[in-house]
């Protein structure tokens, strides 16, 4: 079977976990009570929490599958660029997921709306009067990140860097689909693309940091880490091949993908466990510089995770490393479908976590106004650990995405049959 | 002469011949003593019917080994031996330990792997390893038989089956 069809009962499962996700998402909107009693440097003191529950969750959400959908594209930029042919053959897989990046630079418009219009208080930088020397919320740290850190910059680096990446996939998708209906053998189609990836890596490579930065790192305004964007990126990259597992294992069991076997799964089971052991490294690297240099300014985003989050930052260690390093060490355990199926669920489940972990402790601390008064109201549902209302929204959005992705599947035939590739991808053979 | 065997081999120009070749020799229940080829051949191991290789779980112990030894070594350096402070930090550091301990693991495992592999199959320095035909290092595939207590008849017949199957040439060789 060449050509994906998309059945009614798959969008009736998905379209209700779409529903489900919506009213979790919106939920968390209601449920958080509008202001919180926290005990700031020995007095009580009420804030506002200007819906945190509600935008920390959409972020995590949002910025968890447009990561996911720029990785594949990067991935699948990177392996051609390297005449990289084992992956042709589910090269259709990974278009469909890069052309998610559109509906995540809509959704992320949202955000946008809400820095311009004060709609949420993720980013501290955006708060009044944090970079006006005469103002009483004066914070000197955020007044010297402030030409970075603005909503103009936000704006332009999100329109401008999504929107690039956007375009590019477009035009890859396009060529790629065209190719088929071309002659075989004619590479020019081939060629096309390989200029436009080897524009779309050094430009998605550099922007990505400075997106990861501005979207998420500056939840934490005070604190930064250079290692943030490449811990952040492999998590992105893990999640995206964990989903691709899952997707394989559903699509072969349905009929699709015959010729994607257990040579290629093996493969992407290598890259599951290299990246897994990357994100690690980085994840380690970044806590033990900052540990070693005892930077009280940067020390303490650590020691409030570590002391007030244990699950979150042990939990995260288990999920996103102990577990894939140590199941997926063996060569056997990469092929078995069941086995790989089931490391790629907890490490999907994890890198969201990962997220979760990343995100929701900062935008406690950005409505409670301090570490100290944070740490009072550290066993919050929804901030200290994820609630089901969180649990519900992850389900929807990977709904929406399967939903995106089989629609974009059957647009396409699924084996690029003109790919010059495509005979390498066919009898590739591991061991 | 002692310890040394009679080996009977066909050379072959093309490794898809080789392996239907192999295929056959299976299918007629030959004893087939080993397959040289001047570069790895995929699926060679699943036609020889070769169980999987025991290297990597060596690999693991070693690697655990390393990394016990680091992390005990400097776990006992520094908390009874010879405990210095270091910027304020506790005696008992376990971050400032990994890196250490990642690399020790790392050498323990490929250090062990190599030696294991080595003595395994009876190479490294010292060792003494003839081959049967310098051209199976260059363009040649090579199916060899042990033919030390096989009749004339035998050899004959095995001789028989490697021109058949496609061997460009066969020979006895003593190693």
């Amino acid at each position: 079977m060449n050509q994906f069809t998309f059945t009614g009962r798959e969008k009736m499962v998905l379209m209700f976990f779409m529903a489900l996700g919506a009213i979790c998402l919106a939920a968390t909107y209601f449920v958080e009570p509008a202001t919180m009693v926290v005990m700031n440097h020995g007095h009580e003191e009420t804030v506002s929490t200007h819906h945190m529950r509600f935008w920390s969750n959409f972020l995590q959400n949002v910025v968890f599958f447009l990561g996911m959908a720029f990785t594949a594209m990067f991935g699948y930029c990177a392996f051609i660029t390297a005449y990289g042919g084992w992956f042709s053959g589910m090269k259709r897989l990974w278009e469909a997921y890069a052309l998610w990046m559109g509906v995540g630079l809509i959704m992320m418009l949202i955000l946008i709306a809400g820095v311009w219009m004060h709609w949420h208080h993720l980013y501290h930088w955006n708060a009044h009067g944090v970079t006006d020397i005469n103002d009483p919320h004066y914070d000197e740290i955020i007044a010297g990140k402030a030409p970075f850190l603005n909503k103009y910059w936000y704006t332009f680096a999100t329109l401008i860097c999504v929107g690039v990446y956007v375009f590019i996939t477009m035009r890859i998708r396009s060529l790629s689909v065209a190719e088929d209906n071309g002659v075989k053998g004619d590479y020019s189609y081939h060629n096309k693309m390989r200029g436009w990836m080897a524009a779309f890596l050094p430009w998605g490579a550099f922007t990505s940091a400075i997106l990861i930065w501005q979207w998420m790192m500056s939840v934490d305004a005070h604190w930064y880490s250079t290692m943030y964007a490449w811990n952040v990126t492999a998590s992105f990259f893990v999640g995206l091949l964990s989903m691709t597992v899952l997707m394989l294992i559903y699509l072969k069991s349905r009929g699709y993908f015959v010729y994607v076997t257990e040579n290629h799964m093996h493969d992407i089971g290598k890259y599951l466990f290299g990246f897994s052991v990357f994100w690690t490294y980085t994840w380690f690297s970044q806590y033990m510089l900052i540990w070693y240099s005892n930077n009280g300014e940067e020390t303490i985003y650590f020691l409030t995770r570590r002391d007030q989050y244990p699950i979150l930052f042990y939990g995260n260690l288990v999920l996103n490393f102990a577990l894939p390093f140590l199941i997926l060490i063996r060569n056997s355990s990469k092929r078995k479908f069941g086995t790989i199926g089931l490391v790629a669920a907890i490490t999907f489940f994890g890198h969201w976590f990962d997220m979760f972990y990343l995100i929701k402790p900062g935008a406690l601390i950005n409505i409670a106004g301090s570490n100290d008064a944070a740490t009072a109201l550290g066993s919050v549902t929804g901030y200290a650990l994820p609630g089901l209302l969180e649990l519900g929204t992850f389900l929807g959005f990977t709904a929406m995405f399967i939903y995106f992705t089989f629609s974009k599947l059957s647009e396409a035939a699924l084996a690029p049959t003109n790919d010059p590739y495509i005979g390498e991808s066919v009898t590739h053979h591991v061991i | 002469m002692e310890g040394h065997k009679d080996v009977l081999y066909g050379l072959y120009n093309d490794e898809d011949v080789l392996m239907d070749a192999i295929t056959k020799a299976q299918k007629d229940h030959l004893d087939i003593h080993d397959v040289f080829t001047p570069f790895p051949v995929h699926g060679l191991d699943d036609v020889m019917g070769l169980s999987e290789s025991r290297l990597h779980i060596a690999g693991f112990v070693y690697g655990a080994l390393g990394t016990l030894t680091a992390f005990l070594f400097m776990t006992w350096v520094f908390t009874r031996d010879w405990p210095i402070i270091f910027g304020g930090k506790p005696y008992w550091s376990v971050p400032a330990f990994i890196p250490i301990t990642f690399e020790l693991t790392v050498l323990f495992s490929c250090v062990g792997m190599v030696v294991t592999y080595y003595t395994v199959c009876g190479m490294g320095p010292g060792a003494d390893n003839p081959t049967l035909d310098d051209r199976i290092t260059d363009d040649k595939f090579c199916l060899s038989f042990n033919v030390s207590n096989s009749s004339k008849d035998e050899i004959e017949s095995l001789k028989g089956f490697l021109t058949e199957s496609g061997a460009e040439e066969t020979n006895i060789k003593t190693i």
